[in-house]
């Protein structure tokens, strides 16, 4: 759109974020030489794109303000994977024609639950989400209680050679939306509820559509995580929103809404990410790791209020 | 004014306990509201925007042969009613946007091409409104904060203009405005009503502005109205009379109820 909104989607701490991931991918490079190396740079970004979706699918709800926040995003993943591996593929609906469509409906379907719940039953999303988060991790369990199933060899592809192909697909879905009435009407609800309320803007619609668009990416975020594991695996998902949130505020995102963007969240969910694959390389345990993104979320929140304060 | 009636409230009670009255606003109107602060008439104008829809009765605006209902903000603007909020930095602007931005937020929808937003075409409808409304700016890119309250309020009439409604419902308008742009406000205003049919709503606390451009004027008390004073009615006595509930000095406006 204009100058201002493209300096508005990289968010305030650009140069902070930026910075630490080039001091991270140094350092990675230096632990992990073949990891950066051109012959294993796709096979790390598969290891990468699971995130870096779920931070984009966390990013619309965010942006809509007024507390928005889809909590439900990781479970969400963990019971699209299931569902699809346990479902479609244990069924023997493997193409990509049939499974595709499908797997994007049902992740619009369960974004668009959330945004029903907050945007038309005006629950708190922070406790509608909740909700479902609850929902999603008591059922995906309960379809396929261990890890198991296979995945068809097209989707496996996505998670070496085609690692690009879901990134590539959610930035080009973006960046239309970026074009459309949605994207100006969600920065301007995220920054002023009131003022998009008064003026006639439909915010209870925009609300929903940016849920259903959360989950939309939530399913592309699924078939990449799907095509690393390349089975079905119950645990997996839950885990993930923390990370996704670090990312997001990581990246620039106001957590109040109407400021950040996809690119700052990309990036901050790459530097999530970096830093847990260095401190894999030093071999500590995920207790460590969970602590270090809860260090990291608190200390993104607390850096962009700083810098907000200071305008 | 005996136009075409565009907006009917009948039976509407604003407040426990207010009386129950009736409204209609005429096509090419403008109609003063007046009254002491919190006396019902910024509650009216909401309500006929669809923010607060009163807790009796109904709200009505015609559109073409049928009556629609204003139940919701969105409502109101897809018939044609457009609302300017009298705070304008909570409810007007949005202080993260640019002036452009600002002035297409409404309008986006009309202004997009298969879906995609044409940032051209929004410029080219902007710089129309620039020149008539002759607001001051470095340029449409600035932020919306960079403008002084007066050229803030231009772009916000202009995202209304934009829109090309049938209704506008003004909540002071000329708050923290100069002058020079209450009077050019006022022009753009009247200019509407007479060329393009406009029915105009303004809440003004200058009862001088009340007296020199609206048609009739209506004043509040304790949630409803006082008096209803025709155009050769409109005397800062009588409106004052009605915010205070005084008889009025000649006792001749005529009790709306």
């Amino acid at each position: 759109m204009t100058a201002l909104a493209v300096r508005r989607s990289f968010g305030a701490g650009a140069g902070m974020v930026v910075t630490l991931l080039v001091v991270l991918l140094v350092v990675n490079a230096f632990l992990n030489p073949a990891r950066l190396a051109p012959a294993g740079i796709l096979t790390t970004l598969g290891l990468a794109a699971p995130l870096m979706l779920a931070a984009l699918a966390t990013t619309p709800s965010i942006l809509s303000g007024g507390g928005g926040i889809d909590i439900s995003i990781g479970p969400m993943i963990g019971f699209i994977n299931v569902v699809m591996v346990t479902f479609l593929f244990g069924n023997g609906f493997e193409s990509p024609i049939v499974v595709v469509p499908l797997v994007l409906a049902l992740g619009a379907l369960l974004g668009a639950v959330n945004g029903f719940l907050v945007a038309y039953v005006r629950l708190q999303p922070i406790v509608a989400t909740l909700g479902t988060y609850l929902v999603f991790f008591g059922i995906t369990p309960w379809i396929q209680p261990r890890p198991g199933g296979d995945a068809p060899e097209w989707l496996l592809r996505l998670g070496d050679d085609f690692a690009l192909v879901p990134l590539v697909f959610v930035g080009i879905l973006w960046f239309a939306i970026w074009r459309t009435p949605l994207y100006a009407y969600l920065m301007a609800m995220g920054g002023s509820a009131k003022a998009a309320y008064t003026s006639g803007v439909e915010v209870a619609r925009v609300k929903l559509l940016a849920y259903a668009l959360g989950g939309v990416i939530a399913a592309v975020a699924a078939f990449a995580l799907t095509a690393l594991i390349g089975s079905a695996d119950p645990n997996i998902g839950p885990p993930i929103t923390l990370k996704a949130i670090a990312a997001v505020a990581l990246g620039g995102v106001s957590l109040a809404g109407g400021r950040g963007g996809f690119i700052g969240a990309g990036v901050g969910a790459l530097v999530i990410f970096s830093l847990e694959l260095a401190l894999t390389g030093t071999g500590a345990s995920t207790f460590v790791l969970q602590m270090i993104f809860g260090l990291v979320l608190v200390a993104a929140v607390l850096f962009n209020a700083l810098v907000a304060r200071r305008r | 004014m005996s136009g075409h009636v565009v907006i009917e409230a009948s039976g509407i009670r604003l407040r426990e306990r207010a009386h129950e009255f009736d409204f209609r606003l005429a096509e090419g109107e403008i109609v003063g509201l007046a009254g002491l602060e919190g006396h019902g008439q910024a509650a009216f104008l909401e309500a006929l925007a669809g923010h607060r829809p009163p807790s009796v009765g109904s709200i009505t605006i015609a559109d073409g042969a049928a009556r629609h209902a204003i139940t919701d903000a969105h409502a109101a603007y897809r018939h044609g009613v457009v609302y300017l909020a009298q705070d304008r930095k909570s409810e007007g602007i949005f202080p993260s946007l640019s002036i452009l931005d600002n002035f297409r937020i409404l309008t986006l929808g009309e202004a997009s091409r298969l879906g995609v937003v044409s940032s051209r075409r929004a410029r080219e409808a902007f710089e129309r409104h620039r020149q008539r409304l002759d607001i001051v700016l470095s340029g449409p890119n600035a932020p919306i904060t960079s403008l002084s309250g007066g050229n803030q309020q231009k772009v916000l009439l202009a995202r209304l203009l934009e829109a090309q409604p049938r209704v506008m419902l003004l909540n002071d308008p000329t708050r923290g405005v100069d002058y020079p742009t209450r009077l050019a406000l006022f022009a753009v205003f009247e200019q509407l009503a007479v060329e393009a049919d406009v029915s105009i709503v303004v809440l003004s606390t200058e009862i001088d502005e009340i007296i020199s451009h609206s048609h009739r004027a209506v004043v509040f008390r304790e949630g409803a109205p006082r008096v209803e004073l025709g155009r050769n009615e409109l005397t800062r006595e009588a409106i004052l009379a009605g915010m205070f509930g005084l008889e009025a000095p000649d006792g001749s406006p005529e009790s709306a109820r």
